[in-house]
């Protein structure tokens, strides 16, 4: 594992950046503090050998799971339409991506 | 009418049968008893009394015309609110969520709602249920119903709180690693976190898709089998969903087949940091249980101590994906019209998302980014992996000589509320317990050690772990268990 294990205020502002959280000043030096102590802590794993273990990618032990390839109608579209904060003739309405 | 204290499904049923009561009254009874007393608990984030009492009436219509009804009809249930019941509010305990109302029934919804449910309400959680006190919900706190300046667990400690108060017959609560068993244990309710895959996850808010559950909490080991038995099963929408052979021994289990049963006792369970009233009260369990004229045996699980480390790298990896949805757009906005006037779409999301989590989830996300960002991924995320695999490791060996494993679920009575808020290390302790279940994709059961508590005396429960699909095995013990005066 990476021996350094503290994060520096401009990792975490292009982290935050990169999550789409804006985060205020003192958030993010009580977000560094945290931090910190959560990447010490996962430290003791350096201690176990897994180099022939197979990573546990999940919580089943299931294969290729198929569904018919068949057509279905959404019958409750409006509703998610209607959770839109604006919408227009159906269709999701944001904000400007250029300007 | 029976007293709202003493009500269970059992008892629910057969009073509806009889005709003691309508499941009219006893809705009524208990929207009167949660106007009366959550001021002072805070288990509930929003009631459907409207909803309810037409649910209770059509329970009552069924009965009156003698048509055949199920164990469930009319039992009015707490839903945790991360769990969607439709045109109901389902907020997460999340700001990010404060508007929205869901659009569909979660499976296990659709499935109580068929057995004829009766849904009171939603309740408080800890966002998008990440913690393990309550104190984490964007809208309140929730007290314990044993001691009203303590934290009643969580993430699901409103569905705890909400039945040790009687405010509801029982309730759905979601489990990732230990928001159900933990606030239970706190409260003193009976709680499961079912097998990965028994219940369908559709229509449960995704935390972190790998560990999560949905199960119940309950006033006893039977009305929790009465509810599992209802919302397990394979499901379309689910595709990690599996239909298991569970049969009617989940509701009659066999007691002499149960007698037959080797208990393991892992060492790695019983350390220093245990507080002494709990090392008590779980071997007085083993005691009754071992009275019952099962075997107890000591095992040994030696990855234990890695689990948290594990769980904390593999929940934020999750998180920081599961939680991109909540961009205050497609589930509701929470920014003011003309401010929205003026914004760009990247600012939008900064800001909404910037103010709309809370501290915890802004704290899983960013570390979750963190460890899944290119040059750590295997340091940390992949590492993870390969130790939940251990973890799952050691437990098939130990299932291999003993039937089911039996530990404390907390390791501390419930704690005081803001005692372990200011260091999340100290906070995220309390789970390491049950985490080890989620990881390993086991069934797990919290069930109180003793059913009469003496004034100011704050409950503690025990954990059954069962091997996967082996739900019976635990629910049977706990139904024998808690027959025992």
């Amino acid at each position: 594992m990476v021996e350094k294990a503290s994060i520096t205020k401009h990792e975490l502002e292009h982290l935050a950046k990169l999550a789409r959280i804006k985060l205020d000043p003192k958030e993010e030096d009580k977000l560094i503090k945290d931090l910190d102590s959560i990447l010490g802590y996962f430290k003791e794993l350096q201690e176990l050998d897994t180099a022939d273990i197979v990573p546990m990618t999940g919580g089943t032990d299931l294969h290729n799971v198929f569904r018919e390839d068949a057509e279905r109608e959404n019958t409750n579209r409006s509703a998610g339409v209607e959770a839109f904060p604006e919408s227009k003739d159906g269709f999701l309405k944001v904000p400007p991506v250029f300007e | 009418m029976e007293p709202l204290h003493d009500l269970t499904i059992k008892k629910f049923h057969e009073g509806l049968l009889s005709e003691e009561f309508s499941a009219l009254e006893v809705t009524q009874a208990y929207f009167a008893r949660i106007k009366e007393k959550d001021s002072e608990i805070g288990a509930y984030l929003s009631l459907a009394e409207k909803s309810a009492l037409r649910e209770a009436e059509a329970a009552d219509l069924a009965v009156a015309k003698d048509e055949p009804i199920d164990d469930l009809a009319g039992v009015p249930l707490a839903v945790k609110d991360c769990i969607l019941v439709k045109d109901l509010p389902a907020t997460a305990a999340s700001k990010i969520l404060e508007h929205y109302i869901a659009s569909y029934d979660a499976t296990a919804i659709k499935k109580l709602r068929a057995a004829g449910a009766v849904f009171l309400g939603k309740t408080n959680m800890d966002e998008f249920a990440m913690g393990g006190s309550t104190e984490n919900s964007a809208f309140k706190i929730t007290r314990n119903p044993h001691d009203l300046e303590r934290v009643p667990g969580g993430s699901s400690g409103g569905s705890a709180a909400a039945i040790a108060a009687h405010l509801a017959v029982a309730a759905l609560g979601s489990d990732t690693g230990g928001s159900i068993r933990e606030p239970a244990s706190f409260c003193g309710v009976v709680g499961l976190k079912p097998t990965y895959g028994a219940v369908s996850r559709s229509g449960l808010m995704a935390m972190t898709s790998s560990l999560d559950q949905i199960g119940p909490i309950a006033k006893t080991v039977e009305d929790a089998a009465i509810i599992f038995k209802t919302i397990s099963g394979q499901d379309p929408l689910d595709a990690t969903s599996v239909a298991a052979p569970y049969g009617e021994s989940l509701t009659h289990p066999d007691l002499q087949k149960i007698r037959e049963f080797t208990v393991g006792i892992p060492d790695e369970y019983f350390i220093e940091g245990i507080s002494p009233e709990v090392s008590r009260a779980v071997e007085s369990a083993m005691e009754k249980i071992k009275g019952l004229g099962l075997r107890l045996k000591k095992i040994s699980l030696p990855h234990t101590r890695y689990a948290l480390s594990t769980y904390y790298i593999i929940v934020p990896a999750e998180v920081s994906s599961n939680l991109a949805r909540f961009d205050g757009i497609r589930y509701g906005g929470t920014m003011a019209p003309t401010e929205r006037a003026k914004t760009n779409l990247s600012d939008l999301y900064l800001k909404t998302r910037g103010e709309g989590f809370g501290a915890e989830a802004k704290r899983r996300i960013i570390l979750g980014t963190y460890v899944l960002s290119s040059g750590y991924y295997d340091a940390y995320y992949e590492k993870a992996q390969r130790v939940r695999q251990l973890i799952a490791d050691d437990f098939k060996q130990a299932f291999e000589s003993v039937d089911v494993i039996l530990t404390p679920v907390v390791p501390t009575p419930a704690f005081k509320i803001g005692e372990r808020t200011a260091d999340p290390l100290t906070m995220y302790l309390s789970d390491i317990f049950t985490i080890p279940v989620n990881l390993a994709g086991l069934p797990g059961i919290s069930i109180p050690t003793k059913k009469n508590l003496a004034p100011h005396e704050l409950p503690i429960n025990f954990q059954l772990i069962g091997k996967k699909w082996h739900e019976a095995d635990i629910l049977g013990i706990g139904q024998f268990y808690e027959k025992i005066d």
